[in-house]
């Protein structure tokens, strides 16, 4: 039994080679991307709307009401990078209940990609909003002396971000492996349903936390306005 | 636990494509849909607030219309009201002139029936007596009427007081001759003895001049200036007229006036 989507290999040509993560990530690309464009087709600003075009409301205002509320900043610069690792980790999570699909939050690889896509956003939204000199100076305070451990903690923290992803999807798709092994039919579906839930909480917690590194590193020129 | 570097590599690629297309197609429709949403909200609460304060001045004005209105409407009734009480009065006071003038009317009929009806009873109450007198004393004695209305004017002239006389002496001087007027014709003998007498009891030489006046009725009187000597018949019948009008007077003024109180209710009756 494959635990890594990683290792379902698909098509290879020398080191370059499309595995079950990168072809279920293209999976959920497609469909966030579908559904959004099958909404957004048809918008109307008047009174009347359709129930999908309600629920994307509802959902990118949710989204802009939690950025704002942890960055006391305005929301648009943020959204796009924040809530797409939302939509794509919630959806990726989600799709869990198709036979065959494998999460792509479930590769090491995948939480890896998009920790490093954290790590290197707080610095440059910090730079975007306060400038280099202003943002690098972050971590030489209050001394000097600090300047390793600030560096380790920007690192540690990103390895977290990818580790607690990837950790709490793995397991889940692990313990309903075992289970199904020891106590088929029913009792892997409860896990099943307990592993959409873990996940809407992991994608909810993961940009939670990427929104609280930025919005830390942009709180100075947000304390200054 | 092991990492396919080509995979993060590759799924940091695919999560930027991601990033482009929900921006792409999900975030900018969906925030434009609702700006336009939350400004054309806008621009109609604006519109409404416009329509409102509109309405508002409009309903002022209604108001303040409708309170003018009013005004006017109390002003015509109150100057209506008093060009009614007005009119009334005008025409209570028309109907009690006019009353005034019926009753007035009536009661100038009334006189006037009044006295022609007295001149009539004078008339024939004059006639009644002479008749009544002449055919007494005719019964009583021989002598004519005449003679004894002499007799009565001679006797008065004789049984004359100093104060009477002197009176008509005094009268006498200013306004002579004095006369004698007769209801009927003196003889000659009979003036003479008239004159005589005058000279008797008068004054000597007194010049005396006769005269005959058929509306005495009945009689002989010596006229002196204002001062009169004599019988006459008329003098009873004066009194009896007087005492006539006293009687008639006395109904009159008890039913005219009535019957004018009772005109003048009837008149107010159908006027009101």
């Amino acid at each position: 039994m494959t635990i890594n989507p990683d290792e379902m290999v698909f098509w290879q040509w020398g080191i370059l080679s499309i595995n079950a993560t990168i072809v279920f990530t293209w999976l959920v690309m497609a469909v966030l991307t579908l559904i959004s464009w099958l909404v957004t087709r048809r918008l109307t600003s008047g009174p009347d709307m359709s129930r999908w075009q309600n629920l994307l409301e509802v959902l990118v205002t949710g989204m802009r009401d939690q950025i704002k509320e942890i960055s006391h900043q305005q929301p648009g610069k943020y959204l796009p990078f924040v809530g797409t690792l939302f939509l794509f980790i919630a959806m990726a999570n989600l799709l869990n209940v198709v036979p065959g699909y494998m999460a792509p939050t479930g590769s090491l690889s995948t939480t890896t990609a998009l920790a490093i896509c954290v790590f290197v956003a707080v610095p440059l939204y910090g730079v975007m909003s306060e400038g280099p000199v202003s943002y690098l100076s972050h971590y030489i305070r209050p001394t000097v002396l600090m300047l390793p451990f600030n560096i380790i903690g920007e690192i540690s923290r990103t390895i977290a971000l990818a580790v607690r992803l990837y950790g709490n999807i793995m397991s889940g798709t692990v313990i309903v492996a075992i289970l199904l092994s020891l106590t088929p039919y029913f009792f892997p579906v409860i896990m099943q349903l307990l592993g959409l839930l873990t996940g809407m909480i992991q994608a909810y917690i993961f940009a939670i936390l990427a929104m609280v590194y930025i919005a830390s590193a942009t709180s100075t020129q947000a304390g200054h306005q | 636990m092991d990492i396919d570097w080509i995979t993060v590599s590759a799924q940091i690629i695919n999560f930027l494509i991601l990033v482009w297309l929900l921006k792409r197609f999900l975030y900018q429709p969906i925030i434009s849909a609702m700006d336009q949403r939350e400004q054309r909200i806008a621009e109609q609460i604006g519109e409404a607030e416009i329509r409102e304060r509109k309405a508002d001045e409009a309903a002022a004005q209604y108001h303040e219309k409708a309170r003018m209105l009013e005004l006017q409407r109390d002003e015509i009734m109150a100057e209506t009201h008093r060009h009614a009480v007005q009119q009334k009065k005008q025409l209570l006071d028309e109907a009690r002139e006019e009353v005034d003038e019926v009753r007035e009317h009536w009661h100038r009929q009334v006189q006037l029936e009044k006295a022609e009806f007295l001149d009539d009873l004078r008339c024939q109450m004059s006639n009644v007596l002479q008749k009544i007198a002449r055919n007494a004393l005719t019964d009583l004695a021989d002598e004519v009427l005449e003679e004894r209305i002499i007799q009565a004017f001679l006797n008065q002239l004789t049984a004359l007081d100093d104060e009477s006389r002197q009176r008509l002496l005094h009268a006498a001087d200013t306004s002579e001759p004095v006369r004698v007027i007769s209801t009927f014709t003196l003889d000659t003998s009979t003036r003479r003895h008239i004159t005589q007498m005058i000279h008797t009891h008068l004054k000597e030489g007194m010049v005396v001049e006769y005269d005959e006046s058929p509306e005495w009725l009945c009689g002989v009187v010596l006229n002196v200036g204002e001062h009169q000597l004599g019988w006459n018949l008329a003098k009873y019948l004066e009194q009896l007229n007087e005492q006539f009008e006293q009687v008639l007077v006395t109904t009159a003024t008890v039913s005219p006036s009535t019957s004018a109180k009772k005109l003048f209710s009837n008149d107010l009756h159908t006027k009101g």
